[in-house]
Parts: C-alpha cells; structure tokens; sequence
C-alpha cells in the first residue's frame, strides 16, 4: 500500500516537473487522447466515499442504486452535441470564463466565487470522509490521516498541474479496478464450497438485493427507473458540463473530437462500471449470511456502547443477532434445496420464513441503533459506508488488504486532485488575471497558479480536521453544495441554449433564484436537494420573464 | 485559419463515420442496459 501509494506521488511530481507555461499546467497545452480524458473523468467522480459506500449502499439497498447513473449516458450525449464545441471554439480555461464570452463579467465572476465556495469545502470532505473511515477501522490517528493524504495530493497537484491529475489517474483507475476485480474474485473464493456463483446470485435475488431496476413512478423513493432518467440527467448535465473540476479534463484534450470521445466512453463504461462494483457488494452481502456479521459495522460505536451503561442490552441484542443467523443459514439451505426441486408450494414456505428471519433482523438493528444514539448522541448511525472495509479488513489475505487500501487511497487522491486543480485555474483565470493583475507574465501567473493549488489545498486540509472536531459540519457541506448547485445549473442552460437573453436578466435571475433558495433553506422544511431544481427552474424563468423588460447590451 | 476552427474541421469521429452514429451507439447502450437489468431484476426475484 505504502509503495503504491508513495510511488503515485513521486510518478506525478516527476513526470511533470518541466511543466513551463500556464497552459501546460492548466489544459496539458491541450495535448490528452480521448482515452487519457475517459479515464481521468471517472478517476474524477470516483472518490474513495463511492468507493467505500457503493458496495455498502448495494449490501443495505440492494442494486437499485445504480439506476442514478441511467441518465448520464444521455448527459455525456447532450453536452458532446453542445458544451464540447462551444467550450472548444471559444477555446477557454474554465467553464465560468464562458460565462462572459456569453453573458458578462458580473455572471463569469458570480460562477465562479459560486463554484469556488462550493467545490473549495467538499475538497475538505473528500479528504475527510475516507480518512475517517481508515482511522476508524484501522485505528490510524485521524488528523495524521488527513494530513497525510492531503500533503501527497498537494505535492504532486501542485508541481505538475493538471498534467500531473492526469497522468496519476490512469495509474490510480488501474488500482481502483484492479482493486475491485480481486475483492469480486476473493468473495467465491471465500464463500462456501458447495455454494456456486448462481446459488449466490440466487439467494441475493431472494433477499431483494439485485433489484436493479425499478419501473414504479414514486417521488418519495429516491432510485428508480424515473428518477435516473430525469433527475439524474439534470444532475449529471450539471457537475460533468459545469463543474470545473470535471471541464477542466476534457479541456485538456487535444480537439474537439477527444473531448467528445472521452466523454462519450465514460457514458458507455460509467453504468456497467457502477453495475459491477454493486454486484460485489450484492455478493459480500451473500458471504454475510454465511459468517456472521457485526450487528452494527462501526467497530468504534460497537466499543463505546459495549463499555457504557447500555452494554447489558446491546449485548442480548447481539446475542439474539447470532442465533438468528443460524436459523437464517438453515433456512437458505432449505431454499436452495427446494429451489432444485422447484416445487413452488414449498420453495414459497421456506421464502416467507426468512421473509420473517429478514424482519427480525431489520429490527434488531434498529434496536441496536437506538441504544448506540442512547449511549452517545454524537453518534452516526449509520453504518453502510463500514460494511465493504470490514469485509476487506478482516477476511481478505494480508497482500490483498494492502492492494485494496492503496485503491482506496488512490480513488481519494484521484477527486481531490481535480478538484484542488479545478479551484487552483478558477481562482487565476476567473478572479486573479481577470480582475487583479491583468498584466503579469506567463511565469508569474504560472507561480500564482502553483501557490493557489497548495492554498487551497491548505484550505480543505484545514476544512477537514475542523470537521472532525465539528460532526454536524458534513451535513452543512452537503446542504451548502445544493444551495448553489441550481443556480449554476441555470445559468448554464440559459447560456447553452437561449441566444436572446441577456446577462443582466439571467444575473438578477441567479440572485433571485439564490435568494428563493436561502429563503427555503431558513424559512421552509424543504428537503435540501430540491434546492437544486428550484434553484435552476427560478433562474431560467425569471431569465425569460426580466429580458423583454431589462436594458441589455443589443438594447443600448 | 486559426487553432479553434482547425479544431472544429477535424471534428470526425475515429469509428462509425458520423458523431450521430456514435451518439446512437450510446444510446444503444443504454436501452441495452436497462433491458438486460429489467431481464437481471425478473431472472432473480
């Protein structure tokens, strides 16, 4: 783990130290292949959290999750017909600088401080959420944790550019599928002998974790068929066609014609990607029902409330827990032996006696988490983002722990790379040589550039150990991130696809919109990621209401 | 000619001959996908 690790950050620092020019640093002087721009963007969006949780999400949920990923075919689609040319012709930097080119100063400069707020605290919690993770299951001090991965990211981010953020995420997405090939290999491996792949894959289908795809039209659940098409294109238009920490990669390709395609190969590998990564998770929940699980994943939380006051009670729930397992592993027995058989009348008795094992079980853990909230009111009970490192922890060979770690490690580098990237080149771009110094050399903006990279890296670093002193923070960076989002969202749409709307209309647009948003947030008890559409919707609509009516720059 | 109309004439895919292939393809995939995932959901429920 620690080669790998030590050997992707001497790679990218080295490999990239001649960098010589802003745009060598910035764009790669427009010189990535399709394929380099491909595995960079999902190196992007895979963090080490969807790394850790996505597994989990499949073991607690099922894979009905990967329907969020349904709409972003049809977003890498959209964006190759319209964002690629127009960001390609007018040949910018950053996503906001088009902002202006289309608009004005005042929306560039209102895009980006909007992304800069944003993006700048969730590089803190990209940094944090697996460091806390690591140091919970590994006992590594947390501080230490984040230091660490934060000071590696910052060294290699900050020498070569986004050359360096490109070049490492090949290595790193080489890790990261390495990573999950062998933990998918390792669960046959582990699983009992005289249970195949298609019992395995028969016993999650009977416990309702490969729900794949789900056709119900229903608002309140979260994942189904409706919800990726529609939401989840909206939500991927919006972070792969106007986040900068995504634009910037494939600005960085060489033409037109490499953007699109890296685009284009994300949106036909992304789903069967998630699909896969899903699947293990499905199958480590299949090894579960053969070796008995915690009751509760988070081994820190399990400690605290075995050596309080509620000990006596959680453990009569554990102790339960366990002899519900046993009947549990008779039972699936049973199912596979009347599977064979096919007789239905049977097969559907034994089904509903562990529809029933399944319900006891849903609520002991729930008896479990309100004694763990009993005994510490700080505590997170939620614990879907432990189960696929608990797995890999304590049953995977030493060697194989290492190799997995290191993926993880390298899928946390990977996005906080982009991103410390993404706020380094809108910070000189967008505000300082569009505002403060218009005038400096190639190398001084070149030196400005590297600076503001270890800035903000100090930034998210510093954001990352106060959240660990202050828990509730990481729900206010998820909730601050849905306050902007929507607005620039909106303006973006008005930009790509109205001709006639001015920058004054679609400014006092955003504002209002941003307002209506604030208000919703202190004022309502809407849940915080509706803010996203009402935030787009309210920008678009008084754009089109305020541009008969406002002065622009044709009218004048 | 400058470098950003150089850019937009080379703009041809490398496989399939026209980008509207190219977005049907992946498009094609997508419905693939979800029938095979509708087939995965009823095969093992």
């Amino acid at each position: 783990m620690c080669g790998f690790t030590g050997f992707i950050v001497f790679y990218g620092a080295w490999k990239t130290r001649k960098t010589k020019n802003v745009d060598n640093y910035l764009r790669t002087g427009k010189s990535s292949s399709w394929w380099v721009v491909a595995l960079s963007i999902m190196a992007t969006q895979a963090s080490a959290i969807t790394f850790l949780s996505t597994p989990g999400q499949a073991y607690a949920d099922g894979m009905r999750f990967v329907q969020f990923y349904l709409g972003l075919p049809i977003a890498m689609i959209i964006l190759s017909i319209t964002a690629v040319p127009i960001y390609s012709k007018l040949n910018v930097y950053t996503a906001y600088e088009y902002l202006e080119k289309r608009f004005d100063l005042k929306n560039r400069v209102l895009g980006s401080i909007l992304f800069l707020t944003q993006r700048g605290l969730a590089a803190g919690l990209t940094i944090y959420a697996p460091a806390l993770i690591l140091s919970v299951i590994l006992g590594w001090e947390l501080n230490i944790t984040i230091i660490l991965i934060g000071s590696m990211v910052i060294l290699y981010t900050s020498i070569g550019g986004t050359n360096a953020v490109n070049k490492t995420h090949i290595l790193q997405i080489t890790i990261i599928t390495i990573g999950m090939f062998a933990s998918f290999f390792m669960i046959y491996i582990l699983l009992p002998k005289d249970i195949s792949v298609i019992d395995a894959a028969y016993i999650a289908g009977k416990m309702g974790k490969l729900n794949a795809i789900d056709f119900s039209f229903n608002l309140n659940d979260r994942y189904t068929f409706w919800s990726g098409i529609i939401g989840g294109t909206f939500l991927m238009l919006s972070y792969f066609g106007t986040d900068q920490s995504q634009v910037a990669r494939y600005l960085a390709a060489k033409n037109i014609t490499q953007s699109r395609m890296g685009l284009l190969v994300n949106g036909l590998v992304k789903i069967p990607m998630q699909f896969i990564i899903l699947f293990i998770g499905a199958m480590v929940f299949v090894f579960f029902q053969f070796v008995t699980p915690p009751l509760f994943f988070n081994p820190v939380e399990t400690e605290k409330v075995k050596s309080g006051s509620y000990s006596k009670e959680y453990l009569q729930l554990e102790n339960e827990f366990e002899l519900l397992q046993d009947q549990k592993r008779i039972k699936l027995r049973e199912m596979l032996d009347e599977s064979s058989r096919s007789s239905l009348s049977e097969s559907k008795d034994v089904n509903n006696e562990l529809n029933k094992i399944s319900t006891r079980e849903h609520d002991l853990k729930n008896s479990a988490k309100v004694i763990i909230k009993k005994n510490n009111s700080e505590a997170d009970t939620n614990d879907t983002n432990y189960i696929f490192i608990t797995y890999i922890v304590n049953f995977l060979p030493v060697g194989l722990i290492g190799l997995l770690l290191a993926a993880i490690l390298a899928a946390s580098m990977s996005s906080t790379s982009a991103e410390l990237n993404s706020l380094a080149s809108t910070s000189l771009i967008d505000i300082y040589k569009r505002m403060i110094n218009k005038k400096g050399s190639d190398d001084h903006y070149l030196k400005f550039t590297k600076y503001a990279t270890v800035g903000w890296g100090i930034y998210a670093v510093a954001f990352a150990l106060l959240a660990s002193e202050l828990g509730s923070l990481i729900e206010a960076v998820n909730i601050l991130g849905s306050l902007f989002y929507g607005t620039i969202l909106g303006i973006f749409l008005v930009a790509f696809y109205t001709k006639r709307i001015s920058g004054n209309s679609v400014f006092i647009g955003a504002i209002i919109a941003e307002s209506v948003v604030i208000y919703s947030f202190f004022f309502t008890s809407i849940p915080f990621l509706w803010y996203n559409v009402i935030g787009c919707v309210i920008v678009i609509a008084f754009s089109f209401v305020l541009n008969p009516i406002l002065p622009s720059k044709e009218n004048r | 000619m400058d470098e950003n109309s150089q850019n937009i004439t080379e703009d041809k895919p490398p496989f399939l001959g026209s980008w509207n292939k190219i977005y049907f393809f992946v498009f094609g995939e997508l419905i693939l996908l979800i029938a095979l995932f509708y087939l995965f959901t009823k095969a093992f429920s």
